[in-house]
């Protein structure tokens, strides 16, 4: 038995010639153009309808097929028109690419400047710099561009325009997935791989007997009045539904992320503690449904903290490593346990994530006022007004000093030097530490019931002191005029800041994220094939069998290769006993490739 | 469209996700009654909220160090109403209150009315003088790692800095006030529950 050779029946130059086969040069690009060759038969049409627009993208393109026109005259857009071309533009993908590039936009300025959410005493920082500029940027919402409206609005606009194209398109593709292999076309060979060759089988025995091949090689079958039509790589639509779906898994844990979670921070100097309650906090940012009344109860104690800097070399004054040893208990009554707290190695209790942020100086004072009574004994957090030195400024309120209150302005110098006669910073470890103040009486404004920021003195009440800032070393004092009292520098401790974080969807998010790069890599290697049989009684009483295949989409090519194999198993089941015959069956059976 | 810009839309579609969820998690300052801070570094706010007798939760029996450095628990002042102010010497609506709070204490006195506060985020020294400059009267337990303020959790716990419980004489949670207190207002407040007779069954503090 001798196959006959397929391309045989365009001749030599149908395989050169590009205007015989102009589907291949053209990739198509909807599973409609695939099959759609000259002459279109019944049959063609139906297996063309099969290939729908499944194999599609992810996103529906901008080059959407239009919504047919309401009626043949004037199309008028009524409301429900408007409405449902409005929702056609903000679902498109042009609209959701603008929107994820607003929203790379609006980030920037979150990551340029100092963020009220992630470090506040950084925007502290940021005012008392740039006092005029400050509070027009407040005013533009960029020191927390997080929960700016105008981020909000992108940001669910965005979340709308990726759910609106990806819950149809899930819808879409869960019908594709259970898709029948489409009816097999009539002319085979019209293929772009094609075989015919002649078995000894009947018709009806010849297709059983493929059915049965290309079942066992897991494609799905379907048959029909002389042909067997085989499809496979379903999973590649698996891997477009997961992707989808996951994606939407995604927006969702986000969303409950945002709603169940909350972000909170705090500053806590070496000696202190504080439990995770909403007046143990110095900001707290809980999501819409969070019960202040309910947060983890868990309590953190600083023991001591400890940074070493790079004291030579080009990286003079950058930290080297930080380390805030935390004695930690997950709940009141329940065993403390220690931890070391580092930068990006964050202390995870009940869910909840505290981070390592921030650390600076907390020199401490004792004031004793003008009636000889000590009024104040404690450390005061200072905030580094520059990373070098780690130079630090901050404010002592005294309000219950008689006969009036005091405050104080200062500056806390870690490693004080003298550099052409002005006092600066030099190293940021307390090798020198120096604290110089500037002293004010009068009224610190406190009583009247305002909240005040503990990092800013209100002058409007006060007076400064006539008394000479001169730096003081630990154990020095510094009289005031007048009688007013003493102020004794004690000492020093270092704080860190915390930034506390609970956000459960952050895991599902995770999981969804890895769930749709699965997906998504699946739906790139796994290509959609189809194989037809069709066997009918040749005019010398032969079954000629005719074997066609089409892969619906381009990745990677290799599918001839798998063609060429399987039609050559195809033939050899269907040869029977007389497959040993032939002794050309490899130069016999050329496979026909479109260009 | 080609295939590659679609399978770049896959990708970007990707890549949208992962910058929704980076972005996600820094999500809104949306607060209920409890109004940020706003750079002062403490949660400040107001707000009353007045519980009717059968939805009173019970108030946790919390016990510490007073400022004089004496033992005290809540168990202790069962039977009598107890007005429960959270502050600290540092806090400017604290001071406000302080002189109004004293009064209070003075004029509920002989109605079985006790006064408790509860020091937070203080150091004892500042604790000491605020207390000598407002001459108050009734003791403070010091709660510097806000173990009181935790054992609310649950319950009513204090919102913000100040805060002012008014606890009844079967030991229940029966009004916050959540910033300054006023006296006219407190008075309106503690005056119903302190004319109020214990429940017979008493489910109260443990």
């Amino acid at each position: 038995m001798t196959g006959t050779p397929a391309g045989g029946n365009r001749g030599a130059g149908g395989t050169a010639s590009p205007t015989v086969d102009p589907r291949q040069a053209e990739l198509p690009h909807e599973g409609t153009a695939e099959l759609a060759d000259g002459a279109v038969s019944a049959d063609d049409a139906v297996s063309a309808d099969g290939a729908g627009p499944a194999d599609g993208a992810v996103f529906a393109d901008g080059a959407r097929p239009a919504e047919p026109a309401p009626g043949p005259g004037a199309p008028r857009l009524g409301l429900v028109g408007w409405l449902r071309w409005g929702w056609r533009q903000l679902t498109s993908m042009r609209t959701a690419l603008v929107l994820l590039f607003l929203l790379a936009v609006a980030s920037v300025p979150g990551s340029v400047l100092p963020q009220e959410g992630v470090d506040p005493s950084a925007v502290s920082q940021y005012y008392a710099a740039h006092p005029a500029l400050a509070p027009i940027l407040n005013r533009l919402s960029l020191f927390s561009v997080f929960a700016a409206p105008w981020f909000a609005a992108i940001y669910l606009l965005l979340f709308l325009s990726l759910a609106g194209c990806v819950l149809p398109r899930t819808f879409r593709l869960v019908g594709a997935a259970r898709q029948q292999p489409p009816r097999a076309p009539r002319r085979l060979a019209r293929l772009p791989m094609a075989v015919s060759y002649v078995s000894p089988l009947p018709p009806a025995e010849a297709l059983s007997s493929a059915g049965r091949l290309l079942g066992g090689k897991r494609f799905r079958l379907r048959t029909g009045d002389g042909w067997v039509s085989a499809e496979k790589g379903y999973l590649r639509e698996v891997g477009n539904l997961l992707f989808h779906i996951a994606l939407l898994a995604l927006l969702v844990s986000v969303g409950l992320g945002g709603i169940f979670g909350y972000k909170a921070n705090r500053l806590l100097v070496a000696g202190q503690s504080f439990a995770n309650t909403p007046t143990a906090l110095d900001v707290f940012r809980p999501g819409r449904l969070v019960s202040p009344s309910n947060l983890q109860p868990f309590s953190v104690a600083l023991q001591s903290f400890s940074a070493t800097y790079v004291s030579s070399g080009p990286q003079l004054d950058e930290p080297e490593t930080f380390n805030a040893a935390l004695r930690y208990s997950a709940a009141p009554n329940s065993p403390t346990r220690g931890f070391a707290l580092r930068v990006n190695h964050p202390l995870t209790v009940d869910g909840v994530s505290v981070y390592l942020i921030g650390h600076g100086y907390a020199p401490e004072f004792k004031v004793t006022d003008g009636a000889g009574n000590v009024v104040f004994n404690g450390a005061v957090p200072f905030i580094p007004v520059e990373q070098a030195g780690l130079t630090s400024e901050g404010v002592v309120k005294v309000p219950d000093a008689a006969p009036s209150q005091l405050g104080f302005a200062g500056v806390f110098l870690p490693t004080a030097a003298d550099q052409n006669g002005r006092l600066v910073s030099e190293f940021p470890a307390a090798q020198n530490p120096r604290v110089s103040l500037v002293s004010y009486a009068g009224n610190l404004g406190l009583n009247t019931g305002q909240s005040q920021s503990v990092y800013q003195l209100d002058l409007s009440g006060m007076h400064r002191l006539s008394v000479a800032p001169r730096p003081l070393a630990v154990g020095q004092s510094m009289t005031l005029p007048n009688g007013a009292g003493k102020i004794t520098f004690t000492g020093y401790r270092q704080w860190i800041s915390l930034a506390v974080t609970y956000d459960p969807g952050q895991l599902p998010a995770l999981i969804s994220g890895i769930l749709a790069l699965a997906g998504l890599i699946l739906s790139f290697m796994v290509r959609r094939r189809r194989v037809f049989v069709r066997a009918a009684a040749g005019p010398d009483g032969h079954t000629v069998v005719e074997v066609g295949g089409l892969a619906r989409s381009d990745a990677a090519g290799g599918f001839e290769v798998e063609f060429a194999e399987l039609a050559r198993e195809l033939r050899t089941a269907q040869d029977g006993i007389t497959e040993s015959v032939s002794s050309d069956n490899d130069q016999s059976l050329s496979i026909r490739e479109g260009e | 469209m080609s295939r590659l810009s679609r399978r770049a839309a896959g990708g970007i579609t990707l890549a949208a996700a992962v910058m929704l969820a980076v972005a996600g998690c820094t999500g809104g300052p949306i607060g209920q009654n409890t109004p940020q801070s706003s750079g002062q570094s403490f949660v400040s706010g107001s707000g009353t909220n007045f519980y009717k007798t059968g939805s009173r939760p019970v108030a946790p029996d919390i016990s510490g160090t007073t400022l004089t450095g004496q033992h005290l628990s809540l168990a202790s002042y069962r039977g009598s109403v107890v007005i429960l102010n959270f502050w600290g010497s540092w806090c400017g609506p604290c001071r406000a209150e302080a002189p109004d709070l004293e009064a209070l204490a003075a004029h509920f006195q002989p109605h079985g009315v006790r006064f408790l506060g509860i020091d937070i985020r203080d150091d004892p020294t500042g604790a000491d003088a605020f207390e000598h400059t407002f001459g108050v009267t009734y003791p403070s337990l010091n709660d510097p790692g806000d173990e009181i303020a935790l054992a609310f959790r649950g319950t009513v716990p204090p919102a913000a800095i100040p805060t002012t419980l008014v606890i009844d004489r079967s030991g229940r949670i029966a009004a916050r006030i959540v910033g300054s207190v006023t006296y006219n207002g407190a008075k309106a407040l503690i005056t119903p529950v302190a004319a109020e007779h214990p429940v017979t069954t008493d489910g109260a503090a443990r």
